[in-house]
């Protein structure tokens, strides 16, 4: 039998080639992440062994907390560096100062933005090597106050020179330094493409925010000494709140939380090889149904002549395994392809991954293969089963294609499959268990495929009504697609639902998009009273010194200002952001709907304001205390003073700006608010805010349409860089489509050739190849919409406690959704059409 | 007064040394060896001869099917060689009308869009009176609206038959029309042809290697190794029979 299936797979090649590249799309996206991700995370794995290479212990702040973004610690007082100095087995110790510092370019921007891509780091320079991995290019370390030593990637890329004076952003304002010497990072010019600005240790202290402290303490051990045994003598000697850990420790801690971060962003890049894959199935399926209908003949007299029905079952599933593993294989190849195109793809980006070799791991290999072979073998299980039930007898009989549509049996599973998909959706979005987007990724697939099992049901019908107007327009090639789209509804509908899966996504990504920014801008018009904000661009700590908002406030043209600063503690022992605020403007600048207390209490320090509904929940009023641990401060009970029904401006917390310095260690500001003094225009407000921002380049000057626009854009390439990686998926359908057409217009040979006897001219074939495509493209989208319109509509309701108020769908974008699949249908059917009109008339009548 | 002019029999289609090679050197065939027929209008003619003769070849050049290589063929005053492939479909479409030994209808057309389909390509509205008369004389008023998987295979072929006299062509060509028919629905579609020549003045031109079929013509062909060997005026099924059987020796 597998003679048999050898022969069988050279025999249909070509159809079987479309399978594989459906399963090879799927397979290269996975591996390729795979790969990508794995060669990130080696890549972080070198760079922090690199970093403590020569650290044995380092001294930090006991206390820490995560609000998702990696441990957050409070500094180390500078008086411990001695202490850790006299411990015996310390060779040398230094302390670490690091924050934030940011270039100012020659042409007056700020270089990078962390916003967006690499950190923009600042530290102090040590002279030690083994605690240093800087080492210089060109120049001299950082020995004056205003020395600085550059990083050799800015330094190139700005055109930065030792000697030269440079700008540097930093939490004290902006500075004027003197480039004293250009370092590479061990054998990079920079790591992943953040920018280094090393100073000299008081320096860095104090235009980092740590005077009298630092980040941590290095220490590396006398020669016999091991880490362990050091870290335990340092560890005695420290006072409370601090801790020794060993270098090794320390590597694998910030290995462990790189991995974290690289496994979610691995996990969101499989999501889309995933749905890839998925719609791969429909494509794998439908080209098995096909070849087996067209070769029932040829199984039938297999089993005429004594084949048993498993030996038939397994000759299309050896075909299927073959098919499966070949394409999976090449797939991975192509993966390491898809691996470095990603890669540049987060170069451009400014993310810079060291051009290292990529690091394939085994399982980036196997999984893949694995996966691809599964899903081909799984999709043609049904195919190759009915396969095996063809009786000898139709052998002697003339090729029946299966035409039905309608058993009840499909249309009661089809309805179960739905209704539980849904069940799963309503399920994971309105109690949200805690695995809900397991549960709603279920329900997304189930809902898919049992849309898909009613296809056929559906496809009859929804095919008349979409071929009405073609078949009104253009006459008889019309009336042929739409017929010919109408004959098989089986076919129709697997191949349109192939399409459904990608035009649902997107459009449940666009009508996502078009609710959440009608709903942002709601938000800010709503609950944003002031007339400009000065953001700034510098990250999540910001990168405005107070300075900004001082000097603002003080500009005749202003009325109120009210800073805001981000801040990470643990509320109840979670992790969470808080913003701090000032407590005597921010009520006047955003509308926050304080339902009891006032926000002016905020004042007082040990104080807090909490989202009403989050109060409830957690059974707090006014005038209770909240266990709050801060990274520097460590535990605290902060006290409730008011409660507030608006989230979306500032969040679940907030402190006032007392209670944030005397908790934190650095004091930037992340956004300042301001309302322009009465009778002062618009444009003579920003004219006068910027005489303040034009000295901190990182500072940006928005109105309201503007602060809603940069939420917004940022919302935007978000989903646009997600509807990209969808676009994986429409392409897979429209293979699918055209192998269907081609697959169809080889079995309707005679009928071809028969038309285009009797007077059907050539651009008539190909009109009605065309026509059928696009009616199967149509057909596709319809059903697309509809359930991309559902998805899209039920998380905006899930989501409406959320600020998601709006449900808006953006119909011009849902238009052009329908014309690219119609260009997409056109397009989809050129090969087959070209193929159908060029079929020799003679060769066609008289085939068989 | 003028003198009456005898009017030359009318000629609907002719081929003037025609030839057909298949092949080339050794592996050559020459499927038409220099034939050179006239096919009269309103009339029935009949291409009779063994397998490979040359019959259906014959029939598919003069039908504009497949093209000579060399020799000329004439549909009216078209001269098919100088055509382009759309002019020839065109012709196929508006001035011939086929019916073929199987397969001749779309299985997803009604019956009724199977029998005005050439004149639908052309995006012409089908004469109603005409049309009416055609499917009456065929006796298919009743299953109009059926699709051809719902008919039987007499009934298909009727089809085909109301099909290829819809649209008025100017000459009909059959190629084994009644090669899958029992012989009563055989029967049947040969008097319609002939009543299409009879009644109708249309012309039609049928391959067969059945003698009792050829009996319905007017004329009888009969080719050999792609030449015309033999035709025949009111042929009998016997005697056809008995002009086949010397192709034996």
């Amino acid at each position: 039998m597998l003679h048999v299936t050898w022969k069988g797979l050279l025999a249909h090649k070509i159809r079987l080639a479309t399978t594989a590249i459906a399963v090879l799309i799927g397979v290269a996206f996975m591996a390729g992440t795979l790969v990508l991700t794995a060669t990130i995370g080696s890549t972080f794995d070198g760079l922090y062994a690199d970093i403590n290479a020569g650290t044995d212990v380092v001294v930090r702040g006991a206390q820490s907390v995560n609000a998702g973004f990696g441990d957050v610690r409070g500094p180390v007082p500078e008086s411990v560096l001695a202490t850790v100095q006299g411990v015996p087995g310390v060779r040398i110790a230094e302390g670490n100062v690091n924050g934030y510092a940011q270039y100012v370019g020659k042409d007056g921007k700020a270089v990078g933005n962390p916003n967006r891509g690499a950190p923009t780091l600042g530290f102090a320079w040590s002279d030690d090597q083994s605690l240093n991995p800087l080492r210089l290019a060109t120049g001299t370390a950082p020995t004056k106050p205003d020395d600085v030593v550059v990083d050799k990637a800015t330094a190139d890329k700005e055109g930065f020179a030792v000697g030269d004076r440079v700008t540097i952003l930093t939490q004290s304002g902006s500075e004027q330094f003197t480039v004293s010497g250009i370092a590479r990072f061990g054998n990079v010019d920079s790591p992943l493409g953040a920018t280094l600005a090393v100073f000299t240790t008081p320096t860095a202290q104090r235009v980092l925010g740590l005077p009298g402290q630092f980040s941590a303490v290095a220490a590396a051990a006398d020669p016999g000494i091991s880490q362990q045994e050091l870290a335990s003598r340092v560890q005695e000697v420290l006072p409370d709140g601090l801790e020794a850990v060993t270098g090794k420790d320390l590597t694998q801690e910030q290995q462990s939380q790189t991995r974290q971060i690289v496994g979610s962003f691995s996990t969101f890049l499989l999501v889309f090889a995933g749905v890839a894959l998925f719609v791969g199935c429909f494509l794998i399926y439908n080209t098995f149904s096909i070849i087996v209908a067209q070769r029932s003949r040829e199984m039938a007299l297999l089993r005429a002549i004594g084949a048993a029905r498993r030996q038939v079952l397994t000759s299309v599933l050896v075909e299927a395994l073959i098919t499966g593993f070949v394409a999976s294989a090449v797939g991975v190849v192509v993966g390491m392809g898809v691996a470095v195109g990603l890669r540049s793809l987060l170069s451009a980006f400014g993310f810079g991954i060291p051009a290292t070799g990529l690091t394939v791991e085994p399982s980036a290999v196997v999984v893949p293969i694995l996966v691809g072979v599964l899903i081909t073998v799984a999709s043609a299980f049904f195919p190759a089963r009915k396969a095996s039930k063809v009786p000898p007898v139709a052998a002697m009989r003339s090729v029946q294609i299966d035409e039905s549509s309608r058993s009840i049996t499909r249309m009661i599973l089809g309805a179960l499959i739905l209704g539980l998909g849904i069940l799963q959706l309503f399920i994971g979005l309105v109690s949200r268990p805690d695995n809900a987007l397991l549960i709603v990724g279920g329900g997304v697939v189930f809902t898919f495929l049992g849309v898909a099992a009613l296809g056929p049901v559906i496809a009859r019908p929804v095919a008349r009504v979409i071929g009405w107007p073609i078949a009104r327009l253009r006459h008889m090639p019309g009336v042929i697609a739409r017929d010919n789209a109408m004959r098989n509804p089986k076919r129709t509908a697997s191949t349109a639902a192939a399409l459904m899966i990608g035009v649902g996504l997107v459009a449940f990504i666009l009508i996502f998009w078009s609710s959440a920014t009608d709903s942002i801008r709601g938000v800010v018009n709503k609950g944003f009273v002031g007339d400009f904000v000065v953001q700034s661009n510098a990250g999540f700590d910001g990168g405005l010194p107070p300075s900004v908002a001082t000097q603002i406030g003080a500009l005749p043209e202003v009325a109120t200002v009210a800073e805001t600063r981000n801040v990470v503690a643990a509320v109840n022992g979670n992790g969470a952001f808080m913003l701090a605020v000032n407590p005597q403007s921010f009520g006047s600048l955003a509308d926050l709907q304080v339902k009891e207390g006032t926000l002016d209490a905020l004042a007082e320090n040990g104080t807090i304001a909490v989202y009403d509904q989050t109060a409830k929940d957690k059974g707090w009023v006014v005038g209770d205390t909240v266990p709050v641990t801060f990274p520097v401060s460590g535990p605290q009970q902060l006290k409730v003073v008011a409660t507030f029904g608006e989230q979306n401006i500032g969040g679940t917390y907030l402190i006032g700006l007392p209670t944030a310095e005397a908790n934190t260690a650095v004091q930037v500001d992340n956004s300042v608010y301001v309302k322009l003094a009465p009778g002062v225009s618009a444009e003579a407000g920003r004219k006068a805010i910027e005489t303040v921002t034009d000295t901190y380049p990182n500072a940006q000057v928005q109105d309201k349409v503007e602060f809603a626009d940069s939420i917004v854009g940022q919302v935007t390439s978000l989903l646009l860089f997600v509807i990209v990686l969808l676009l994986l998926a429409v392409v897979i359908a429209l293979i699918g489509i055209a192998n269907t057409l081609a697959l169809s217009i080889f079995e309707r040979t005679r009928e071809i050739g028969l038309l285009r006897a009797v007077g059907m001219t050539r651009t008539q074939v190909r009109s009605a190849v065309r026509w059928e495509s696009v009616i199967m493209a149509l057909l596709g989208t319809a059903l697309g919409l509809v359930i991309g319109l559902f998805f899209g509509w039920a998380l905006i309701q899930a989501l409406s406690d959320q600020g998601f108020d709006t449900f808006s769908v953006p119909i011009p974008l849902l238009v052009l959704v329908v014309l690219v699949a119609f260009g997409a249908g056109v397009l989809a059917a050129v090969f087959p059409a070209r193929r159908a009109s060029n079929l020799n008339v003679l060769d066609a009548i008289s085939s068989e | 007064m003028t003198a009456p002019i005898a009017a030359p029999p009318a000629i609907a289609a002719r081929a003037v040394d025609a030839t057909k090679v298949y092949g080339k050197g050794d592996t050559e065939v020459r499927a038409l060896d220099g034939v050179t027929v006239d096919f009269p209008a309103h009339a029935f003619t009949a291409i009779m001869g063994p397998s490979g003769s040359g019959k259906s070849t014959l029939m598919q050049c003069v039908a504009g099917l497949d093209t000579l290589t060399s020799g000329q063929v004439f549909i009216g005053d078209a001269e098919l060689s100088s055509l382009s492939e759309k002019q020839l479909t065109l012709l196929r479409r508006d001035k011939i009308g086929f019916v073929f030994q199987a397969f001749n209808l779309v299985p997803t057309l009604t019956a009724e869009e199977n029998i005005t389909l050439p004149m639908d390509l052309a995006g012409r509205k089908p004469d109603k009176e005409w049309l009416d008369q055609v499917v009456r004389t065929v006796g298919l008023a009743d299953r109009l609206h059926h699709r051809p998987s719902e008919l039987s295979g007499g009934q298909q072929q009727r089809v085909a038959v109301a099909r290829a006299l819809a649209s008025r062509p100017e000459i009909i060509f059959g190629d084994e029309p009644t090669g899958n028919l029992d012989s009563r629905a055989g029967a049947e579609i040969l008097s319609f042809l002939r009543d299409a020549v009879k009644q109708m003045g249309q012309t039609v031109v049928m391959v067969t290697h059945d003698p009792t079929a050829a009996s319905y013509a007017d004329h009888v062909l009969f080719l050999a190794d792609g030449k015309i060997v033999d035709r025949m005026d009111e042929p009998t099924a016997d005697a056809v029979l008995d002009r086949i059987k010397q192709f034996g020796r």
